[in-house]
């Protein structure tokens, strides 16, 4: 139970810090999009069944705020934590830098992959483009800035919940 | 090897049936799941708006009393303002109802108004929301027209519980039906995409081809009536362009909304009195 926790209250606190940020973002019509944030460590350090379970949580949790489909991020945040866990083998995956860039790329890609969905209900317009590339490049700067201490609270918490599964966790070879 | 394969498949294959399991999961136990993951989720975000108050209530409590005096002598301005409003809109109340029962026309619904804070602003590029402090427990209703101190604000589009999510009207999403100041011929208006670092704004189609609007000469766009949603002059936003449409039989323009609509912190909900 404690190292459930340990794994979710992190992305709950992420996902409200999302909040808080876009909220105070919302008189310069920024938005900021972390999804890979949500993703990397789940993927990238936690067994494949435990981090798709903890990635479809996060999505839902996204889902339930945001005004699309309820199971659209779920999916997508599922999709992405498969695809690193298959690549897993061949990064050194506990580096903080790895784990870093990991999330940086997913980030990228999931918001043109949600950009691209979103789409089809905007009409295509010029300024649409420069919105888009402010937020990317606004989201990927917010990412960058505070990867490494998400990272390492979640790595603490699951350390501090339940020290003999993290440590059986990074031994465990997929 | 096969079984090695099928282990590198696997997880595709778990999400693949999780993905399908969800698809044959009935509309009801999706949106149970969804109520329950927002009404989860909503005392972590009200109570991040009490935070923020309890910060201007602190922030407010620093100010001097020359600063109180100040604010006091201005609001006793404004109060007396209000009073001779509130004297003259009562005359004009009582004018429109004999003017109502002397050419028989249906009145104009009535509205209670809610004012609430705003827990949360969301304002991506597909979508402009706010979350506002009050739901069901204060009789919002789904649908009703949310107003602020510069106009239209948006609408009320989810009620849940504790909360309530208002569509804005710089979202794509909202669409209503408009007069220009001074005109009565009705156009449509809807929100459009919101450039970063610019003020909100909307669009506006089936614009008669004698109105002009220019930045320099913008026209006040207000609510129709129509429709029944919103009351009549509200103000929307200023059509700062003017261009013929592809068919040339109207015009298309742009609308530039209040910039004040993207940083609010309290709003007012006119309930309409029926639905209650």
């Amino acid at each position: 139970m404690r190292r459930h926790l340990a794994i979710f209250l992190p992305l709950l606190l992420l996902w409200w810090l999302v909040l808080q940020l876009n909220h105070y973002l919302a008189p310069w019509r920024m938005f900021v999009s972390l999804g890979g944030l949500f993703i990397a460590f789940v993927a990238l350090q936690l067994p494949q069944r435990i981090g798709l379970i903890a990635a479809l949580f996060a999505g839902l949790i996204c889902d339930a705020s945001q005004p699309v489909h309820f199971g659209f991020h779920a999916f997508l945040f599922g999709l992405a934590t498969v695809i690193v866990q298959r690549q897993r083998p061949r990064l050194d995956r506990f580096e903080p830098t790895t784990q870093r860039t990991i999330a940086l790329l997913a980030n990228l890609v999931l918001f043109i992959v949600t950009a691209l969905f979103h789409l089809r209900h905007v009409p295509a317009e010029g300024r649409l483009v420069s919105r888009f590339l402010w937020d990317l490049l606004f989201s990927e700067l917010v990412l960058w800035a505070i990867a490494p201490w998400f990272l390492a609270l979640q790595r603490q918490a699951l350390e501090l919940a339940d020290p003999l599964a993290a440590s059986e966790d990074r031994r465990q070879v997929d | 090897m096969p079984s090695r394969r099928f282990d590198q498949a696997r997880p595709f294959a778990t999400l693949a049936i999780v993905v399908l399991v969800w698809l044959l999961l009935p509309v009801a136990v999706k949106s149970f799941l969804r109520v329950s993951f927002f009404e989860f989720e909503a005392p972590l975000e009200v109570s991040a708006s009490y935070a923020r108050d309890l910060q201007e209530y602190w922030g407010l409590r620093l100010h001097s009393n020359t600063d109180l005096i100040a604010a006091g002598r201005d609001m006793a301005r404004l109060h007396a303002a209000y009073d001779n409003n509130i004297q003259q809109n009562a005359e004009l109340r009582g004018q429109i109802e004999r003017l109502e029962s002397l050419l028989r026309l249906p009145s104009f619904p009535e509205y209670r108004s809610e004012p609430a804070r705003v827990v949360r602003r969301d304002f991506s590029a597909w979508w402009q929301r706010v979350v506002i402090r009050k739901g069901k427990n204060f009789g919002i209703v789904e649908g009703s027209p949310v107003v602020f101190t510069g106009g239209v604000a948006g609408r009320v589009s989810e009620v849940r519980a504790t909360t309530a999510i208002v569509e804005l009207v710089s979202s794509p999403n909202v669409r209503l039906a408009a007069v220009v100041e001074g005109d009565t011929r009705p156009m449509s208006y809807q929100g459009g995409i919101n450039p970063s670092f610019a003020p909100p704004k909307g669009n506006v189609e089936f614009m008669p081809l004698d109105i002009f609007a220019t930045r320099t000469a913008p026209r006040r766009l207000v609510t129709s009536g129509l429709g029944g949603v919103f009351p009549p002059g509200l103000t929307i936003g200023y059509v700062v362009s003017a261009d013929p449409s592809t068919d040339g039989l109207f015009k298309t323009g742009e609308v530039e909304l209040d910039s004040r609509l993207s940083s609010l912190t309290e709003v007012t909900v006119l309930v309409p009195l029926e639905a209650n």
